[in-house]
């Protein structure tokens, strides 16, 4: 089932977990400052353009914390034609390669962001608008790599702990 | 060798059911550490600085805020009062409904920018009442489900803002403009069908019996719905509101029209509405990062050179290679949601535009309807899998219905293609082009 339909319409009533309070709490005041943004140019004809800086990076973590969270669940975006048909055996062995290539990725992905965040801390860079330490917003990418990494281990051994004899309904 | 690498890794993968946005990065990784084989680390640094340039565009902030509007109209009620309200409008008898289902699908897409958020809010009413109505329960889930792809034309569109942060040289407000005619354009050609299938079938006839609702207060039941799009269009084009901004007031706007109007979203139904639309955000964005990367690839290691002299030689012309192109993404389209469409094939596809000059915006168009069409052509459709959910009908049996959709729908892709003012004239007209 695609992604947006199994997000959208069956809500999987899961246990809250720390990536959705980060998803929501960064969606909640990417909306107030956005807001915030109209009413104060509309009241004063001026614009506070820094939070352009902070609302990317909003965006940013939203990104990553979502990711994780349908990590989790494995409802991100994919081709089903393969994936959800055929027997229930290679349907497990297509969930195990996908969680495994995926926590392989975004490990390698997060090793690459702390060269990064290494560089940014030795020379001392710094944010355009702000003028703040570059690594206050980049050390949560490498973080959250390292946790989607884990999220996707955690399904590939939740995929290999269901046995192979449960009936599925083609 | 290196493309090889990069499009077998990256297909390979695809097909198994890896992520798209992993194969992307993967496929992508790899062929960049192969091109600098001498120094394979420095040259992996471009996976993550492309990654990163991938989602850190301000006008991509658009993309969740339109999401959440989605989300938040969804469950806002206007739906059902919109329903009501076009019934009275056109009054009842066979292909009635039919049209009723499109009419509000259009209308709420000038509300949300997402195909199957539309598919769930027009047929969580629609599909219902159609049954009592004694139309077929697959029918009914194909006019839903083609209907609701006129939501990614007509704007805003989430669509629309994924090509403008991948195309240089095409606005969001250019293209939000462009896509308005191209979507009543569709919607007309969903309408002709869908009523002459009703009425040839004899569907529908138990909807003569229906009552009419009354006209006035119905008008004033679906006021506070049909006023949404007037803001979020009318703001943008009266110049109040950035894009963004016009989603993050449709998103307070909705919230009232939910919480305080119809009283349909309490305050515990908050935390879920954030939730979802934060997660449904993520995962288009996660492909839209991890696509900067296999997008670098192809740029920068010249995959695309090749492809684009293959066909300048082929003597195809723009009206061939446009030809071939629709053709190739009508396929795609069956297995590949849009998003993912605009992101892998842009990097192809946009040395071709320079090639025959082909303006961005109306390229935009065309590809986007051709992702709409997607949308609802078996065996793979976001908003016809929705629309069958609701239903409770497995998708081969829509077939012989929805085929006559997806023509129709073709048929005015095919207009848009031909004629390019359709799309081009609006965004012309209010100077944004």
């Amino acid at each position: 089932m695609p992604t947006l339909l199994t997000l959208a319409k069956l809500p999987m009533k899961t246990k809250r977990i720390p990536e959705d309070w980060i998803g929501v709490g960064a969606m909640a005041i990417l909306c107030l400052i956005t807001m915030a943004n109209v009413l104060i140019r509309y009241f004063s004809d001026q614009s506070f353009a820094m939070t352009e800086e902070v609302s990317i990076f909003l965006m940013l973590l939203l990104t990553l914390a979502g990711a994780s969270a349908a990590m989790r669940k494995d409802a991100h975006m994919r081709i089903e034609f393969f994936y959800e048909t055929g027997s229930t055996a290679r349907q497990r062995l297509l969930q195990l390669f996908s969680a495994l290539v995926s926590a392989v990725f975004f490990f390698g992905l997060g090793l690459l962001f702390c060269r990064i965040l290494f560089d940014e801390i030795k020379f001392a860079e710094t944010s355009m608008g702000l003028g703040l330490p570059r690594w206050i917003y980049t050390m949560w990418v490498p973080l959250f790599c390292f946790v989607i990494c884990a999220r996707a281990v955690g399904l590939a051994r939740r995929v290999s702990a269901k046995p192979v004899t449960e009936a599925q309904a083609e | 060798m290196i493309a090889v690498t990069l499009f077998g890794v990256f297909v390979v993968l695809m097909v198994a059911g890896v992520p798209i946005g992993v194969s992307l990065g993967l496929g992508g990784a790899l062929a960049i550490a192969l091109a600098n084989a001498d120094a394979p680390l420095l040259g992996l640094m471009a996976v993550p600085q492309n990654f990163h340039a991938g989602l850190a565009k301000y006008p991509l902030l658009a993309l969740p805020m339109f999401v959440l509007v989605g989300s938040i109209f969804d469950r806002s009620g206007v739906a059902q009062r919109m329903v009501t309200f076009a019934v009275a409008l056109v009054g009842r008898g066979p292909g009635m409904l039919p049209l009723v289902a499109i009419l509000v699908a259009m209308v709420l897409g000038g509300i949300s920018g997402s195909g199957p958020a539309n598919a769930a809010a027009v047929g969580g009413v629609m599909i219902a009442a159609m049954a009592r109505a004694g139309y077929p329960a697959p029918f009914s889930a194909s006019v839903v489900g083609a209907a609701a792809a006129t939501d990614i034309l007509i704007p805003p569109s989430i669509a629309f803002i994924v090509y403008s942060v991948s195309v240089p040289g095409a606005s969001v407000p250019a293209l939000f403009a462009a896509g308005m005619f191209p979507g009543i354009l569709a919607g007309l050609a969903l309408i002709v069908p869908a009523v002459w299938l009703s009425r040839r079938n004899g569907f529908g006839k138990a909807e003569r019996e229906l009552p009419r609702p009354p006209l006035w207060a119905s008008f004033r039941g679906a006021f506070w719905g049909l006023m949404a799009p007037v803001l979020i269009l009318g703001g943008m084009r009266q110049g109040w509101f950035t894009p963004t901004e016009a989603a993050v007031v449709a998103v307070f706007y909705g919230l009232f029209v939910g919480m305080v109007i119809h009283r349909t979203i309490g305050w515990r139904d908050l935390f879920e509405i954030l939730r979802e639309a934060g997660e449904i955000s993520a995962v288009i964005m996660m492909v839209l990062g991890l696509a900067g990367i296999f997008a670098y690839s192809v740029n920068t290691l010249g995959i695309a050179d090749p492809l684009v002299k293959a066909v300048e030689s082929s003597g195809l012309g723009s009206g061939g290679t446009l030809a071939l192109l629709m053709v190739v993404l009508l396929i795609v389209g069956m297995f590949l949601d849009g998003v993912s469409i605009f992101l892998i094939f842009l990097p192809l596809m946009y040395p071709l535009m320079q090639t025959f000059k082909w303006d961005p915006v109306w390229f935009g168009v065309l590809l986007t309807m051709m992702v709409a069409i997607g949308q609802f052509t078996p065996p793979m459709a976001v908003n016809l899998l929705v629309a069958c959910k609701l239903a409770n009908v497995r998708i081969e049996e829509t077939v012989r219905w929805v085929l006559w959709l997806v023509a129709s729908f073709l048929v005015a892709t095919i207009a848009v293609a031909v004629f390019p003012e359709i799309a081009l004239w609006l965004p012309r007209y209010y100077g944004y082009l």
